[in-house]
C-alpha cells in the first residue's frame, strides 16, 4: 500500500469522525435529553430536616400593605425613568427627592436634605422631601407584626419590614399601637424583608421609637442601603443573613433567598414558623422567589408539624401592577396540589391573582377592605389572621 | 441588466490591512466601542433613551436584526446599484445602510404593527387599544404590545434567513430584484403568521381575564409537555433555529447538507435539518438546565420556573452565535486548512467554548456594564438583548462596510471567483463514501454519544467548581 493510500484513508477516516462526533452528539441531545429516561439522573430529594423548634400560635397583623395608593401612577414613574431595572435609588421618589426631577436622583444628593431630622423629627423632613420628590403622594408602605406564642404561653414580636412614606407609616404605626409596643421595646427584632422602597425606605418611623432595636437584613443589600440604616438613626446592632435558614426562637426562622428583584435590589428573607398540632406557615413581604418555591424549599430544608404546609400570610408577589403572564396562572394552578388550609395574601398579589385564587376554590381568608386597602379578597390594612389562635 | 447587489457578499474579497490577529482585535475593539457607546444611548437602564425597559428595547433590537436580513440576504441590497456599493466609502454605506434599516424599521412598527395591524386586526399589537383595559397602566400596555411584536419577530429571524440558507430562495431564485425579494419577503412573513398563531398567540391570548377562550387555544395544547402554559417553550425552540441557521450559513458553510446532490432534496432536508438540530440543542439546553439547578417545578418563580428554563434555553442558545459569526466575520472562518468535516468540528467546538466561557463573563459582568438585573433568573434580565445588539453591529459592520478599516472590500476577478467555484466544488467532492469513512462514521458516531453523556456527567461537577454569580 502507497503512503498516499494510508494518508487517503487517515483522512477519510477522520472526515468520517468529524461527522460521526457531530451527528451522535446531536442525536444524544434530540433523542434522550427530554426523554423520561433523564430521570435517572436526578436523585431522590434529600431531605434536610433542620428542626426549627415548635411555637403554640402565630398571630399577624397587617400595620399597612398598601404599598403605593396608584398603579398608574407608580408605573408612569417607572416607565418614564426608563423601566423595572433603574436603581431605586435614582428615581427621586421620596425621602430620597432632591428637586432634580424623575429618574435623576440619587442617595446620597437625597439624604443631604432631610438627614440632619432622622429620625426624631419625621414630620418636618416628609414635608422636605414632599417638595423635592416626584410622586410623594403615592408613597404607603408594607409593614406587619408578628406575634408568636411560645409553648409555654410566652408571647414574642417581631416586626416585618416599615413601609415607604414616613408620614403614612407613622399614622398605621398609631393606628395598630406599633409606636407604643416599639417604644417600650415589646417588639425585639426588626426584620427587614428586602431593600425595596415600599418595604424599607420607611425605617426611620421605627428607628424613632426604637432607635436601638437589632435589626435583620438579607445579605445583598447594596452601599446605599447600608448607610440608610446608619442615617435613618439607628443605633443598634445589624445583622447580615447570609442565604438559608436563620434560627430565631423556637418556632420561628426566616430565610434568606439570594434573588435578583427588579429596580436593582438583591436578595429577599422571609418566615417560616412551625405551629403546633397545624403545621407549617409562611409569612412573606413580597415573596420575590415565589410561594411554591418557599414552600419547596422548607420541604427540603425544615422539619415541620404533620409533614403539613398549613398556612400563608403576605404578598405573594403575582401581579403587583395588576399586569398578568401565563407564568403567573402555572402558580394559580400549581398552588392547589400543596394543600395550604389557610391563605391570607394581599399587597404584591395582585387584586386579578386573589380574585383567580378565590375562583380556583382556594382557601383565601377576606379581609374588611378598610384603611384605603381596595378589595376584601385581600386581608387589608388594619386585618388580623391567626394560625393556632382565633382572632 | 443591472444586478442592483446581487451576489455582492460572495463577489467581494476582503483584504486584509494588517496581520492577524491584529486585524480581528482591532474590528472588536472598534465594534465593542460602538456597541457599548449605542447600548449607552438607546438601552440602558442608566443611558439616555433607556429603551431597555426591557420589552421595547428587545422589539427594536430583533426587528433590526431582521430588517439588515431583508435588506442583505432577501432584497440583495437592492435598490442601490453594484457600483455604489463597490466605490463608496464603507463609512458613507454604513451611515446610509443603516439610516434606511431604521427608517423601515420605524415604519414597520408604529405603521404596520401598531396603526394597521393594532387597530384593524389584532388590538394586542397597539398599547393605546390595551389602555382600554381596565387596570391596565401605560408601562405594562406598551410591554405588551412590544412583546407580541418581538414574539412575531422571533419568528421572522429564523424563516427569512432559512428561505435564503437552506431553501435556497426557490422557486425565484432566478428572478430579478426587487421582485425577487418581495416574493420571499411575502412567504416567509405569511409562514411567520402562521406560526406566530400557532405558537405565541395562545400567550397572548391568557394575558388578559379571562382567558380569551373564543380567540385562542386556552388552555394551550403544549401545556403538558412543556410543563407551563407560557410561550415560551416556543420562544425556545425558535431560538435555537435562529442561531442554527446561522451557524449553518457561517462555520458551517452549509455542511452537512450541501453534500445532498439533488437540488429538491438538499432544501426539504437543510429546511427541516435545521430544525431537527435546533430542538435537539432545546432539549439538551432544558436538560442542562436540569442537571446543574435540579427538575423544574411549575409554579415556581425564576431559576425554578419551566417557563423560565425554557427563555433561558433560547438565551443561551444566543451565545453561540456570537463567537461563530465572530469567527466567520473577523477570523475568515479559521480552520480552513482541514476537510470541511474537520473544519467544521474544530469550529464548533471553539465556538461551544468560546459561548461558555462568554455566557459565564456575561453573567459576571453584565450588571456592573450594561445597567441590566445582577443574577441569572430575572424576568427582566435578557442576555438575548445585548447579545443581538452586538451580533446587529456586526452585522452593519460586516455586510454594509466591509469590516472597515481592518479589511478592504476589492471585487473579485472572474477567474477568482471561478477558483472560489471549484474550490468548493473540490471540497464537497472530497467528502465522499469510502470503507475508511464508513469506520470513521461508526467510530465518530459512537465518540458523539460517548460525548455527550461525558457532558451530562461534567455538568453540575463545573457548575458546582464555579462560582458564576457571587452572593
Amino acid at each position: 500500500m502507497s503512503e498516499d493510500n494510508v494518508n487517503i484513508s487517515r483522512r477519510s477516516f477522520f472526515k468520517g469522525a468529524a461527522m460521526g462526533i457531530l451527528g451522535g452528539t446531536a442525536l444524544g441531545m434530540g433523542l434522550f435529553s427530554y426523554s423520561p429516561f433523564r430521570n435517572a439522573y436526578f436523585p431522590p430529594v434529600k431531605r434536610k430536616m433542620a428542626d426549627i423548634g415548635v411555637c403554640k400560635s402565630i398571630k399577624v397583623t397587617n400595620i399597612s400593605e398598601t404599598s403605593w395608593f396608584e398603579n398608574a401612577v407608580l408605573m408612569s414613574d417607572i416607565k418614564n425613568a426608563g423601566g423595572l431595572l433603574v436603581n431605586q435609588y435614582s428615581y427621586n421618589w421620596p425621602p430620597f427627592g432632591d428637586g432634580t426631577g424623575l429618574g435623576n436622583g440619587s442617595y446620597e444628593k437625597g439624604i443631604a436634605k432631610i438627614k440632619h431630622l432622622l429620625p426624631n423629627n419625621l414630620e418636618e423632613a416628609w414635608a422636605i422631601t414632599e417638595k423635592l420628590s416626584v410622586s410623594p403622594q403615592n408613597a404607603g408602605g408594607f409593614a406587619a407584626l408578628i406575634e408568636v406564642e411560645e409553648l409555654d404561653g410566652r408571647k414574642r414580636k417581631f416586626l416585618l419590614d416599615s413601609g415607604w412614606s414616613y408620614k403614612w407609616m407613622d399614622e398605621c404605626f398609631k393606628r395598630e399601637g406599633i409606636d407604643e409596643m416599639l417604644k417600650n421595646r415589646e417588639i425585639e427584632a426588626f426584620i427587614i424583608s428586602h431593600e425595596h422602597f415600599d418595604h424599607f425606605w420607611g425605617i426611620p418611623v421605627t428607628y424613632k421609637y426604637d432607635p436601638t432595636i437589632t435589626t435583620y437584613i438579607p445579605d445583598g443589600f447594596y452601599p446605599e442601603g447600608l448607610q440608610y440604616l446608619q442615617d435613618a438613626g439607628h443605633k443598634g446592632k445589624v445583622i447580615k443573613v447570609k442565604p438559608g435558614l436563620n434560627p430565631l426562637i423556637p418556632g420561628l426562622a426566616t430565610f434568606v433567598f439570594a434573588v435578583p428583584i427588579i429596580c436593582r435590589v438583591y436578595g429577599e428573607q422571609a418566615f417560616y414558623a412551625n405551629v403546633k398540632d397545624l403545621g407549617l406557615i409562611s409569612i412573606t413581604g413580597c415573596c420575590h422567589f415565589g410561594i411554591v418555591q418557599f414552600a419547596e424549599t422548607a420541604y427540603r430544608e425544615v422539619k415541620y408539624e404533620k409533614d403539613q404546609l398549613y398556612g400563608i400570610y403576605g404578598g405573594l408577589h403575582i401581579s403587583p401592577f395588576e399586569d398578568w403572564d401565563p407564568k403567573y396562572d402555572d402558580l394559580v394552578l400549581s398552588l392547589g396540589k400543596y394543600g395550604f388550609q389557610k391563605i391570607g395574601c394581599n399587597h404584591c398579589t395582585g387584586l386579578l391573582c386573589a380574585k383567580k385564587f378565590v375562583e380556583a376554590g382556594y382557601p383565601v381568608v377576606k379581609g374588611t377592605a378598610r384603611f384605603r386597602t381596595k378589595e376584601n379578597n385581600y386581608l387589608g390594612n388594619g386585618d388580623k389572621i391567626g394560625f393556632g389562635i382565633e382572632i | 441588466m443591472e444586478r442592483f447587489g446581487t451576489h455582492y457578499l460572495e463577489e467581494r474579497k476582503l483584504v486584509q490591512r494588517w496581520p492577524q490577529p491584529i486585524s480581528a482585535i482591532v474590528s472588536l475593539v472598534l465594534t465593542l466601542a460602538m456597541f457599548y457607546a449605542s447600548w449607552w444611548i438607546f438601552q440602558d437602564p442608566r443611558g439616555y433613551m433607556r429603551m431597555y425597559t426591557p420589552y421595547v428595547g428587545y422589539m427594536y433590537t430583533r426587528w433590526w436584526l431582521i430588517m439588515l436580513i431583508w435588506m442583505v440576504y432577501i432584497f440583495n441590497y437592492w435598490p442601490f446599484r453594484r457600483s455604489w456599493l463597490e466605490n463608496t466609502h464603507p463609512l458613507i454605506k454604513g451611515v446610509v445602510l443603516t439610516a434606511i434599516s431604521v427608517a423601515i424599521l420605524w415604519v414597520l412598527i408604529r405603521g404596520f404593527f401598531e396603526a394597521l395591524l393594532g387597530n384593524y386586526g389584532i388590538a394586542y399589537f397597539n398599547p393605546g387599544n390595551l389602555m382600554k383595559l381596565p387596570r391596565m397602566t401605560e408601562f405594562f400596555a406598551l410591554e405588551y404590545a412590544s412583546l407580541a411584536c418581538l414574539m412575531f419577530a422571533a419568528i421572522a429571524s429564523w424563516l427569512s434567513p432559512a428561505w435564503v440558507v437552506a431553501c435556497e430562495e426557490v422557486p425565484w431564485q432566478d428572478m430579478n430584484q426587487p421582485g425577487k425579494g418581495i416574493s420571499i419577503l411575502i412567504a416567509t412573513f405569511f409562514l411567520s403568521t402562521l406560526v406566530f398563531f400557532m405558537t405565541m398567540h395562545s400567550h397572548m391570548g391568557i394575558l388578559y381575564y379571562p382567558w380569551q377562550s373564543f380567540t385562542a387555544i386556552t388552555p394551550p395544547y403544549w401545556e403538558k409537555f412543556a410543563n407551563t402554559v407560557s410561550g415560551n417553550f416556543h420562544v425556545a425552540w425558535i431560538m435555537c433555529c435562529t442561531v442554527t441557521v446561522w451557524i449553518v450559513e457561517t462555520i458551517w458553510e452549509r455542511f452537512p447538507f450541501k453534500l445532498i446532490r439533488t437540488n429538491w432534496l438538499r432544501r426539504v432536508v437543510a429546511f427541516f435539518g435545521i430544525i431537527a438540530i435546533a430542538w435537539a440543542m432545546h432539549f439538551f439546553l432544558f436538560f442542562a438546565q436540569e442537571l446543574t439547578w435540579g427538575p423544574a417545578i411549575r409554579g415556581t418563580r425564576l431559576i425554578n420556573a419551566p417557563d423560565w428554563r425554557w427563555l433561558h434555553v433560547g438565551e443561551m442558545a444566543v451565545f453561540f452565535l456570537v463567537p461563530a459569526l465572530f469567527l466567520n466575520f473577523y477570523c475568515n472562518n479559521w480552520p480552513r486548512r482541514f476537510s470541511l468535516p474537520v473544519n467544521v468540528l474544530i469550529r464548533t467546538a471553539i465556538t461551544i467554548v468560546a459561548a461558555a466561557l462568554l455566557y459565564i463573563f456575561y453573567y459576571k459582568t453584565s450588571h456592573d456594564f450594561l445597567g441590566t438585573q445582577k443574577g441569572f433568573m430575572h424576568e427582566q434580565q435578557f442576555p438575548m438583548i445585548p447579545t443581538i445588539w452586538l451580533i446587529n453591529i456586526w452585522l452593519v459592520h460586516h455586510w454594509f462596510m466591509d469590516n472597515w478599516p481592518a479589511w478592504k472590500m476589492v471585487p473579485k476577478t472572474a477567474d477568482e471567483l471561478a477558483a472560489d467555484h471549484a474550490a468548493e466544488q473540490a471540497q464537497i467532492a472530497e467528502v465522499r463514501w469510502n470503507p475508511a469513512m464508513g469506520w470513521g462514521l461508526g467510530v465518530g458516531a459512537l465518540c458523539g454519544v460517548a460525548v455527550y453523556f461525558i457532558t451530562l456527567s461534567v455538568l453540575p461537577w463545573l457548575y458546582q467548581s464555579i462560582t458564576v454569580i457571587k452572593k
